[in-house]
């Protein structure tokens, strides 16, 4: 196949060193990129000028290695590229590629680096820098998730575009023998002055030829064809026909439909079990054992979800508290010297700071990721080689685990991404791959479907970590003079990262993340502690993380000292904030509501919060209404500084989901324990938000974040503590425990 | 069994109590429709009988009476169905995993309601669940749809 | 709009339920039951129709459908903004059956999975206006069945023969006893309680005071 040969291979990998790993950074050795997986099967007269750019006679494929489950990025990153390729997306194949280093994530280590999102200094951006080639160096990292992708895309892909564009100009330079500073580029072709039209794909085989060119300088956002203005999305035609086909749908030759069962007391043993009735059932060909708990194997999932539920198990005690309330008990436990997770943030002296004092616990439960896709793989295992048909957040890690698994080598593991139906966090996680590859492993040669039944993505979810908040804030002269912010939690990072074999060392700053970065540098006290614990359930990343909990925790408790001073919510924000970018968006988000207070009449009331994740400043009001039936949510507005906006219509939809995916958990979702095992099963018992119960949510993106980032996350947490605030205002009755609904009935 | 699905009759080898969701998925290949719930809780399998919204996985192929549209049945890329020429217009999926059904609920709802109010929507979409949260865009898209057919 | 009659010829079914029995009439002589037997019986057929089984669905001019119950935690109209209309089947929103499918067959199978909607072989609906039950005291209850412009016209044994056809359709009469899933049955059982609507009527149909 490969008929370039290795010079040719060769030649692309000097070639292409500046563009893969990113000029932006400029560490050479650490960022020296990774061979470009495209040239391993190359055909003859194709060209692939890096690991994002394939061209052969026939098409030009954009390689869109990031995984997109909801959030546009698929799009997002064929219109980066085109935009610097001139080419339109009706005029390409877009892939999501073979996973591979070459795409491993530069911006997913930034948040590690122990500055604040919002600090630029030289310091803070050195740090991140050395932070990146490091993680290269000892497990670069192909990962989507913490909203990375954009900041990790945003130069390569254009970069790539760029090179491939300037080499395929080079190359009808020798073609034509027309000089490269006569040529043009437009839909797909380079453009002599006479108006003939050389297509990029006849072009390819001498681009093959000739070094790809160096050095190009990126178009301004202001010349933009494609990106920055709102696009079809690639994938909306299939997704709005029925005809995207996710994971779940992934069908092939004698493919077998299967499903499992697992201690639901998560990380407990399988004693014993009795699998003689369901093996008989119609359709089942087997059952097969896997790591705690047992796999059927049948012709229809269905089938294999009947059987599974006629299998007569014995499970081993759950490793953590059996009962909810322990779980909360430990953490009122842990507010001590010995759980210090971090004095995470210390300004003045919060002790001698001086002031009418006003405290609060506050509560954040367990909540499940529920996407409604739920958890399913498709594996087939032969001696030589495996295939995985799935979406997955962490590709090649996934591959590595099968590869333990089933003694193939990892170069011979070949994981497929496809399309994902939700993930909120739950496709980072690996269980339900080891599972589809244990099944797999024992039928050698078949494929194997494993899908879990919603009932057991519930049950074997590992959830949003619990978090308990105590706060003191001392206010003076009609201000809020002090912050004493205390979070303890369940440490998500350890948890998530213990079960991919890491051991983390240090503090898990996702404990204190969104409360100890919120810049409020006009405040003059604030200390903000984090304690740690892993004695609770095995818990996940779930969308922003311990942002979620924290800026909860942090906006009542700042809402709480405000209403104490007798200030106004929205202006004193505004006031204890020293951040021009953060200034932004409340002062756009009180604009856009006409803002005249949180008090608008009999029984309703209007709440704001600011959160501050994954580098982007957000600010929310929430204007509720208390009628005899409960509260209603009447409108939203939000307010959010992404810098430079991709697709305005995507990230307008990506903050209304944000709200309802805020709002919705708030007020009716959480997972407790019982016995061990989560009590919630199904929707029916962890809801979320439905449409009637959906306000307006109005949007305005501002652009003068210095840094572009992603915004699958930031969304989120302003949304619950906005909502409480809300409700306080018109009610009198102040929240300070998620789910909203055991403390105030909803309409 | 046999059964219509899409205008085309199908023979199928089953027991009477199979959801349709699964005879449509794993029997016939038909993937549209999606498994969310089990349980009539997420609305992602509606598909038609006969005209009318039903959620596939409560619909025992044993109790099936009337012939089946799914989200392929209703309109293909090249030949778009109001609704989901409106659903692309307004870019309302996210994941899309629920919206095969929230497209067949919407079309459901404009043929026996053809000027559907906000209200309107909200008494009828409320069974179909989006956990990325889209509903702002299926209200607009449901109205675009709306005039859309007012028009045709 | 489509047409009421339409969904109607759709989902009605044949009904040829063997797996559940059915109840059976026995009238007693009239007379042969006294007062105070005939308002205990009344006491227990309260207890059966006050019964979220039964209750949920006998809601009033709002037509909305209720969940309350042991199953159901708090008690709150049915989720999902769910109004069965004055059709009291969903025609003017979403019609009921769009998830309580209509059976061919009731059998002891049909409601297995916890927390899946409810199924009968009639096509569900709450039941008419007039009789709506939800919330209602025993004597209030006691004069609407008394009373034939409340009662679909029906005598004392018109009533327990209601019941038993209803029960005869693999309908929500046969429901109530056989909810399924995590559901707590109607008390009693369908017999007992056609013999108590029996021996109340039997009584004179006595009603309690309050």
């Amino acid at each position: 196949m490969a008929s370039l040969g290795k010079i040719a291979r060769r030649t692309f990998l000097i070639g292409s060193a500046a563009v893969a790993g990113g000029v932006a950074f400029g560490v050479y050795a650490a960022r020296q990129p990774f061979p470009n997986p495209n040239l391993d099967d190359l055909g003859d007269g194709a060209v692939s000028f890096n690991p994002w750019v394939v061209i052969d006679n026939e098409r030009v494929t954009l390689v869109a290695p990031h995984a997109d489950k909801g959030q546009g990025i698929f799009s997002a990153q064929a219109a980066l590229i085109a935009e610097e390729l001139d080419i339109d997306l009706d005029q390409v194949e877009i892939s999501f590629g073979e996973p591979d280093r070459a795409y491993f994530n530069t911006a997913i280590t930034e948040a590690a680096a122990g500055f604040p999102m919002y600090d630029m200094s030289p310091t803070a951006e050195r740090v991140r820098g050395f932070l990146g080639g490091v993680a290269k160096l000892a497990f670069p990292m192909m990962a989507t998730g913490g909203s990375s992708a954009i900041p990790d895309v945003y130069d390569k892909l254009r970069q790539a575009g760029a090179t491939a564009r300037e080499t395929l100009k080079l190359a009808a330079s020798q073609e034509s023998g027309v000089p490269v500073a006569e040529l043009r580029t437009e839909r797909g072709a380079v453009i002599l002055p006479d108006g003939t039209e050389m297509p990029y794909t006849a072009l390819a085989a001498t681009a093959a030829r000739i070094e790809p060119v160096m050095g190009v300088v990126l178009r301004d956002p202001a010349d933009w064809r494609l990106a920055g203005r709102p696009m079809e999305r690639v994938d909306i035609v299939r997704k709005s026909t029925g005809t995207l086909t996710y994971g779940i749908d992934f069908r092939t030759e004698d493919m077998r439909f299967a499903t499992i069962k697992v201690n639901p007391r998560q990380g407990g043993a399988l004693n014993g079990y009795d699998a003689t009735e369901a093996e008989a059932m119609p359709g089942v060909e087997r059952t097969v054992e896997i790591t705690g708990g047992v796999a059927v194997v049948a012709n229809n999932t269905w089938r294999a979800f009947r059987a599974a539920n006629a299998i007569q198990f014995d499970w081993g005690d759950a490793p953590y508290p059996a009962e909810q309330e322990a779980h909360w008990d430990h953490l009122a436990g842990i507010f001590d010297d010995e759980h210090l997770n971090a004095e995470a943030r210390v300004e003045g002296d919060v002790d001698a700071a001086e002031g009418e004092e006003i405290s609060g616990e506050y509560r954040s439960p367990y909540i499940a990721h529920a996407p409604l896709e739920p958890l399913n793989a498709t594996v087939l295992v032969t001696d030589t080689r495996v295939d995985i048909w799935t979406g997955h957040q962490i590709q090649m890690f996934a591959e590595q685990i099968v590869s333990e698994i089933t003694g193939v080598d990892q170069e011979n593991v070949h994981l497929h991404n496809h399309f994902i139906g939700g993930s909120f966090g739950h496709r980072l996680e690996f269980e339900f791959i080891r599972q589809a590859a244990e099944i797999a492993n024992q039928m050698r040669g078949v494929p194997i479907q494993m899908t879990y039944s919603r009932e057991e993505d519930f049950a074997h979810d590992f959830p949003r970590h619990i978090t308990m908040g105590r706060g003191v804030a001392k206010v003076l002269n009609g201000q809020v003079n002090s912050l004493d912010v205390q979070i303890a939690g369940q440490s998500v990072m350890r948890s998530q990262m213990g079960r991919m074999g890491f051991n983390l060392p240090g503090p898990d700053t996702q404990l204190h993340e969104g409360a100890w970065d919120a810049p409020m540098f006009n405040l003059p006290n604030l200390r903000v502690r984090s304690y740690r614990t892993e004695a609770l359930a095995p818990v996940s990343s779930w969308r922003a993380v311990g942002a979620g909990p924290n800026v909860f925790i942090y906006e009542t408790l700042l809402d709480e000292a405000i209403h104490a001073a007798g200030a106004d919510p929205l202006e004193e924000r505004i006031r204890l904030m020293g951040h021009d970018v953060s200034v932004g968006v409340l002062e756009a988000v009180g604009e856009m509501c006409g803002w005249s207070g949180p008090n608008i009449g009999e029984g309703r009331g209007r709440g704001v919060a600011y959160g501050f994740s994954f580098g982007v400043a957000v600010a929310t009001i929430v204007e509720v209404t208390h009628t005899d039936a409960g509260i209603r949510l009447d409108h939203v507005w939000m307010a959010a500084d992404v810098g430079q906006v991709i697709d305005p219509v995507n990230l307008e939809n990506l903050a209304q989901g944000g709200v309802v995916f805020g709002l919705g958990h708030a007020i009716n979702c959480e997972i407790t324990y019982s016995d061990g095992m989560a009590q919630q099963t199904n929707y029916h018992a962890h809801e979320g938000m439905r449409i009637w119960q959906c306000p307006p949510i109005e949007f305005r993106a501002l652009e003068t974040n210095p840094k572009i980032r992603g915004f699958g996350e930031p969304p989120i947490p302003p949304s619950a503590p906005a909502l409480g605030n809300a409700i306080f205002a018109a009610t009198g009755q102040r929240i300070r425990e998620m789910p909203f609904n055991k403390h105030i009935d909803f309409v | 069994m046999r059964l219509t699905v899409n205008g085309t009759e199908h023979e199928v080898d089953v027991e009477p109590d199979m959801p349709l969701l699964w005879v449509l998925r794993d029997e016939l290949n038909i993937t549209g429709p999606k498994y969310g719930c089990g349980i009539a809780q997420c609305g992602a399998c509606t598909v038609h009988v006969d005209g009318f919204a039903v959620r596939s996985c409560q619909l025992a192929i044993g109790d099936l009476v009337g012939e089946v549209t799914t989200i392929e049945g209703l309109g293909t890329p090249d030949n778009l169905h109001a609704v989901q020429q409106a659903w692309i217009e307004h870019q309302v999926a996210q994941c899309g995993y629920c919206q095969s059904g929230q497209i067949m609920q919407a079309a459901d709802l404009l043929a026996a309601n053809p000027q559907p109010s906000d209200a309107d929507i909200d008494a009828v979409m409320g069974g179909n669940l989006c956990r990325c949260g889209t509903y702002p865009r299926i209200r607009a898209a449901i109205h675009s749809a709306a005039a859309r057919l007012q028009e045709a | 709009m489509r047409s009421f009659a339409l969904l109607l010829t759709l989902s009605f079914a044949t009904v040829a339920f063997a797996e559940i029995e059915n109840a059976v009439i026995d009238v007693p002589e009239e007379g042969s039951v006294t007062t105070e037997e005939g308002l205990a019986a009344f006491q227990r057929v309260y207890e059966v129709v006050s019964h979220p089984r039964c209750s949920n669905c006998h809601t009033g001019a709002d037509n909305l459908p209720m969940w309350s119950g042991p199953s159901f935690g708090q008690t709150r109209p049915h989720g999902m903004n769910i109004n069965a209309g004055e059709s009291r089947m969903g025609v003017e929103t979403l019609v009921c059956s769009t998830c309580h499918i209509t059976l061919q067959e009731f059998t002891e199978d049909s409601n297995a999975i916890a927390h899946a909607p409810p199924m009968t072989a009639l096509p569900w609906q709450l039941a008419p206006v007039e009789f709506e039950w939800f919330g209602r005291s025993a004597a209030e209850v006691c004069a609407q069945l008394s009373d034939p412009e409340r009662n679909g016209g029906r005598d004392w044994v018109g009533l327990a023969e209601h019941l038993v056809d209803d029960a005869g359709h693999g309908g929500f009469v046969l429901w109530g006893w056989n909810p399924g899933g995590t559901r707590e049955p109607a008390p009693y059982s369908l017999q007992q309680h056609v013999d108590d609507v029996l021996a109340w009527g039997a009584a004179g149909s006595p009603c309690p005071d309050e």
